[in-house]
C-alpha cells in the first residue's frame, strides 16, 4: 500500500478549559459569585485544513510563530483530538518533536536509549543492537553510564536525536529540528537527517530556515492563523510568505 | 467494540515500554539505598510491630496472632493506596511520551500499578514465610484461592490509578485530596483494626460494606485462618473492580484524546 497523507477539512480547537484555572479556589470563587476573569474562548487553532500529501512529496511548512505549524503537524501525527473533519495517514510516523522531552532524569543514558527506543515502538533486543551506534553519534562518552540529570541541556539534546533518528520511518514529521546541538554536532546532524529523508517516503517539516527549506522541500504550504493560505513550489510559496510578513509590518506600521 | 480491541491490543504491543518504566520506577526508588529492595518487607514489618505493640496493649489481643494480620493489611493497603496517590502523577511524569507518542494513556497508569505490585509481591513473599513458620497447619488447597484473588485485586487497582491519574492531570488539587481520602479510609477500614473491634464499637456497617474488608479477607482467609474466603468477599472484590472499570472506560471514551491539553 502506498504511503499517504489526507486531511479533509480539519477543524481543531484548543480546548479553553485547559488554560482557565481550574484550582479550586477559582471553583470556590465561581460558587460564590465573586468577579472572574473574562471568559477565555476556545481557541480556533487550524481552520477547515484540508491538505494531500502523496508519496514522494517532500513537504516544508512556513508561517509566523503561533501561525500553526507545528500544530497541523502534530495533528498530522494523531496527538490532537481535532473537532472536525478527517485525518488518515498511512504508513509508520516518525516524528520528531519536543526533542528535549521524554527522559526518565534518575536513569542513566544507556537507560534511557532503550526506553525512548521503546517509546518508538522498538523491542528491547532491536535497541540493545543499536545501543552503541547511538553513543557513539551522540558522543556522550562514559557519561552513558550516569543518570540524565547530570547532562548539560545540548547532550540531552544530542542523545535523544541520536535515538529518535536511529530508527527510520516511512513518514518522517520534523518540528523545528534542525538547529539542535553545537556547530560541530549540527554538520552530524544535517548529514543524518537527510539520510533519514532519503529513506522516507513522506517527509514534513516546519522551519524557519529558508534555505533549509529549498534544500530539502519540493513543496511547501503557507500557514497563517490556523488557515492554509498557500500551497505549491518552494519559490513561489517563499515569495508568498514574504508577502505576509509585508502585510503585517505595514499593518502594524 | 472494534475500538475496545485496538485499545487492548496497543496496550498489550506497548508491553516492553511500561513495563521497564516500572522498572525504571523501581531502580531510582531503590538507588543508592543501602537495604534496597529489603524495605519492601522492613517498612511495613516496622509498623506492624509499633501497630502490634501500642494496640495489642489497648485492645488485648494476642500479638503472635495480631501481628501477622496487621502486616497483611498494611502490605496489601500499601499497595491500593501508592497506586491511588502516585497514581495522580502518572500522567504530569509521562508528559513528555505523550506529547510525542500515541500510546494508550492507559500504560502510564499501569505503570505505577506495577512498581506497587512489585513492592507487594516481595511483602507478600516475606508474609507468606512468616505464616508458614507460626502457622504450618494453614497451608492447603485454600492458598491456591490467591491465584485468583491476586489477578482480581490488580484488576480493581488499575481502574482506580487510570481514574486518578486522568482526574489528577485535570485538577492539580486532586492529589492532595486524595491523600486525605485514602487516610480516611484506611482508618475505618480493618487494616489493623480487627472486625471484631468494630463490632464491639457497634459500627460493623464500616467493615460489612467496606470493599476494603473484604479485598483484605481475599487475602487473609487461607493465609491466616487457613480457610476459603467468603462468595461474600469475593462479589464485592468482583463488584468494585467492575464499578470502577466502567468510570474508567467512561473517562476513557471522553477524556484520553483531550488529555494532552492539560499537560
Amino acid at each position: 500500500m502506498s504511503n499517504f497523507i489526507e486531511l479533509k477539512n480539519v477543524n481543531l480547537y484548543y480546548s479553553c478549559l485547559a488554560y482557565r484555572e481550574t484550582s479550586i479556589k477559582a471553583f470556590v470563587c465561581k460558587l460564590l459569585g465573586f468577579k472572574q476573569r473574562p471568559k477565555t474562548e476556545d481557541v480556533h487553532a487550524l481552520k477547515n485544513v484540508s491538505l494531500k500529501v502523496n508519496a514522494g512529496e517532500r513537504v516544508g511548512l512556513i508561517g509566523h510563530n503561533g501561525a500553526g505549524k507545528s500544530t497541523l503537524l502534530k495533528t498530522i501525527a494523531s496527538l490532537y483530538p481535532i473537532t472536525t473533519g478527517e485525518v488518515n495517514v498511512s504508513g509508520d510516523i516518525r516524528a520528531l518533536f519536543e526533542l528535549s522531552l521524554g527522559f526518565e532524569l534518575e536513569a542513566t543514558g544507556r537507560e534511557n536509549i532503550l526506553y525512548r527506543g521503546l517509546l518508538l515502538g522498538k523491542k528491547p533486543h532491536e535497541m540493545r543492537e543499536l545501543q552503541q551506534e547511538i553513543i557513539d553519534f551522540a558522543d556522550i562518552g562514559e557519561l552513558i553510564d550516569y543518570p540524565i540529570k547530570t547532562y548539560s541541556a545540548g547532550m540531552m539534546v544530542r542523545l535523544a536525536f541520536a535515538i529518535s533518528t536511529a530508527v527510520s520511518g516511512e513518514i518522517l514529521l520534523l518540528d523545528e529540528v534542525i538547529g539542535a546541538g553545537d556547530s560541530d554536532f549540527m554538520v552530524k546532524a544535517k548529514k543524518r537527517i537527510y539520510s533519514l529523508i532519503d529513506n522516507a517516503k513522506i517527509l514534513v517539516l516546519t522551519s524557519h530556515d529558508m534555505s533549509a527549506i529549498r534544500n530539502m522541500c519540493n513543496r511547501v504550504v503557507v500557514v497563517n492563523h490556523g488557515e492554509i493560505v498557500f500551497d505549491g513550489g518552494v519559490e513561489n510559496a517563499i515569495k508568498e510568505y514574504a508577502k505576509l510578513g509585508q502585510v503585517a509590518y505595514h499593518t502594524e506600521g | 467494540m472494534s475500538r475496545f480491541f485496538i485499545y487492548i491490543q496497543k496496550i498489550y504491543t506497548t508491553r516492553y515500554l511500561w513495563w521497564n518504566l516500572a522498572l525504571s520506577d523501581l531502580r531510582s526508588k531503590f538507588r543508592r539505598s543501602v537495604l534496597g529492595m529489603s524495605w519492601a518487607v522492613l517498612q511495613p514489618l516496622a509498623l506492624t510491630l509499633l501497630f502490634t505493640f501500642v494496640l495489642g496493649r489497648i485492645f488485648d489481643v494476642n500479638g503472635s496472632d495480631y501481628a501477622p494480620y496487621v502486616f497483611s493489611g498494611i502490605i496489601v493497603w500499601e499497595f491500593i493506596v501508592s497506586s491511588a496517590n502516585v497514581g495522580c502523577h502518572a500522567l504530569l511524569l509521562a508528559e513528555g511520551y505523550i506529547k510525542q507518542c500515541t500510546h494508550p494513556l492507559a500504560i502510564y497508569s499501569l505503570r505505577i500499578v506495577c512498581v506497587a505490585l512489585i513492592n507487594l509481591l516481595l511483602g507478600f513473599a516475606g508474609f507468606i514465610l512468616w505464616v508458614m513458620l507460626i502457622k504450618p497447619g494453614n497451608i492447603g488447597w485454600t492458598w491456591l484461592s490467591l491465584l485468583l484473588s491476586f489477578p482480581l485485586i490488580i484488576l480493581l487497582v488499575w481502574p482506580l490509578a487510570l481514574i486518578t491519574s486522568f482526574i489528577g492531570a485535570r485538577f492539580r488539587d486532586f492529589s492532595q485530596l486524595i491523600v486525605i481520602v485514602m487516610q480516611a479510609v484506611w482508618y475505618i477500614s480493618p487494616v489493623f483494626f480487627q472486625p471484631e473491634m468494630f463490632q464491639r464499637a457497634n459500627i460493623s456497617f464500616l467493615v460489612d460494606y467496606n470493599p476494603i474488608y473484604h479485598i483484605l479477607n481475599l487475602i487473609r482467609m487461607p493465609t491466616l485462618y487457613g480457610e476459603w474466603p467468603d462468595m461474600i468477599n469475593l462479589i464485592y472484590t468482583v463488584g468494585t473492580a467492575l464499578v470502577l472499570w466502567i468510570l474508567a472506560a467512561i473517562l476513557i471514551i471522553r477524556q484520553e484524546r483531550k488529555m494532552i491539553f492539560y499537560l
